[in-house]
């Protein structure tokens, strides 16, 4: 067994698990945090994006051993009891999903996206999305939704008209 | 996943150390981004009995410039490459290859050193590198020593580490810091696709003559391993820089490589793409040349 403590959307937590257990399954289930999805299991997906220091990666290829001491934030870690994240209002707003499976990735990697680099051009968002798989909506909402919430991040009025 | 013991490596040498202790009586694995090994794993009949984590080990996370050339540790991220200032200076083709590995998270994850040993012929960090010649520092219990990254791949997912060894790190040569080079793949998508083909051109200039001066070409998915293109360079060495030599050499490049056909792309359709990219790379690297002589790099050897 692996004796791991790390910081997860704020919180200290430790568990006690087979080294073999991936960063995703530490996070669905021992801490029950199950907004981050299985999807692929190998990295294609995108599904299981978390923001592991500062940047979005695939909590399916971690190994807990690895994220000893990190600071992990999930999709959890965004909105609290009264109020959405604005990028989650934004995706409501859009209609930016349709079965919501790639969601929480998609979200998570469009945060960091924005973390970085506030004011992206379409070309930039594209390439932030380009691990995160959807095959339902399309990405023009999300994309319409992401440049939304840049604009109310960095403090100015979002356009809201929808594109269709 | 099979299960297995799990060993966090503080640094280099006790990582060194600790497969020293486990590679003689069991079957080991090195975990450093994992991107490519875990995907592996979850697939894998026959699992490793210990696996070696290096990714906490930060003397392998430098990039620096010494004595020999540009030091890249092996544990640097697809992500570092795309953002080091010493990189995007020298070498944008480095950033260019980086930047079609995967997605935005593979690259935060996965390493330098990590897609070279994993040693797939698409790899799209070798034809940049082996176009630059680089030279790669492998780390044992018995020292340290530097091969020829040509001499480092033996096949498909094979090199020449031993089940004790590690990959340190990757050294550009002093002597084609900063020539001009320019890396090209294709595949099917932008993102989290494999190149069907990908190439890498490089070359100094002699100014006077208008001649090429140690053209190198790098070939990637076109053989069992990433390879150079020595009739296409022989071709180039102390011609003429024209279009019509450089489309030329395009074609001759084709009779160095040996690609097969799968499902990606048929031998045939890869040979066309040999010649196209090869011209391409070699238009685009005699671009930069040009642009940085304008910006005041001498583009001379040993500048």
């Amino acid at each position: 067994m692996v004796n791991v403590t790390l910081r997860v959307n704020g919180e200290t937590r430790s568990a006690s698990v087979p080294p073999e257990t991936t960063l995703l399954r530490l996070l669905r289930d021992q801490f029950n945090l199950t907004g981050s999805k299985l999807g692929c299991d190998v990295g294609d997906c995108g599904a299981c994006t978390v923001i592991v220091d500062g940047q979005p990666v695939n909590s399916c290829l971690m190994l807990v051993g690895q994220v000893e001491g990190r600071e992990v934030l999930t999709i959890e870690g965004l909105a609290n009891a009264d109020h959405l994240y604005p990028l989650q209002k934004l995706f409501e707003h859009f209609g930016s999903l349709q079965c919501g499976f790639c969601g929480p990735g998609v979200i998570m990697s469009a945060k960091a996206l924005l973390d970085e680099n506030p004011d992206p051009s379409t070309e930039e968002i594209r390439d932030a999305l380009g691990g995160n798989l959807c095959r339902c909506t399309g990405y023009t909402k999300m994309i319409e939704a992401i440049k939304g919430a840049s604009c109310i991040l960095r403090g100015e009025e979002a356009p809201l008209v929808k594109s269709a | 996943m099979k299960s297995f013991e799990f060993f966090a490596a503080k640094d280099s040498s006790d990582a060194v150390t600790l497969l020293a202790q486990h590679a003689a009586n069991a079957k080991v694995k090195i975990i450093a981004g994992g991107t490519d090994l875990l995907a592996d794993l979850k697939f894998a009949a026959h699992g490793p009995d210990v696996v070696v984590d290096i990714s906490h080990v930060d003397d392998l996370k430098n990039i620096t410039l010494t004595e020999q050339g540009l030091n890249i540790g092996a544990l640097v991220t697809h992500t570092q490459i795309m953002r080091s200032p010493l990189i995007r200076q020298f070498f944008p083709a480095l950033v260019d290859a980086a930047h079609t590995i995967g997605a935005v998270q593979t690259r935060n994850l996965g390493t330098l050193g990590g897609n070279l040993v994993t040693a797939v012929p698409s790899m799209d960090s070798g034809p940049t590198l082996m176009a630059l010649e680089a030279i790669v520092t492998i780390a044992g219990n018995g020292g340290r020593r530097q091969v020829p990254l040509n001499e480092f791949f033996v096949g498909p997912r094979k090199t020449i580490l031993k089940p004790d060894e590690l990959l340190a790190e990757i050294i550009i040569p002093k002597q084609n810091l900063g020539k001009p080079t320019h890396f090209l793949k294709f595949g099917l998508r932008k993102g989290q696709a494999l190149a069907l083909v990908n190439v890498a051109a490089s070359f100094w200039v002699d100014w006077e003559k208008n001649v090429f001066l140690a053209p190198r070409i790098g070939l990637g998915a076109v053989a069992p391993k990433v390879i150079r293109a020595p009739q296409a360079e022989a071709y180039l060495e102390g011609r003429t820089i024209s279009a019509e030599a450089m489309a030329e050499a395009g074609r001759v490049a084709v009779g160095d490589a040996k690609p097969i056909s799968d499902f990606r792309a048929s031998a045939e359709y890869r040979r066309h793409l040999v010649a196209v990219l090869t011209k391409r790379a070699l238009e685009s690297a005699w671009t930069l040349a040009q642009t940085r002589r304008l910006e005041g790099w001498n583009g001379q050897r040993n500048a």
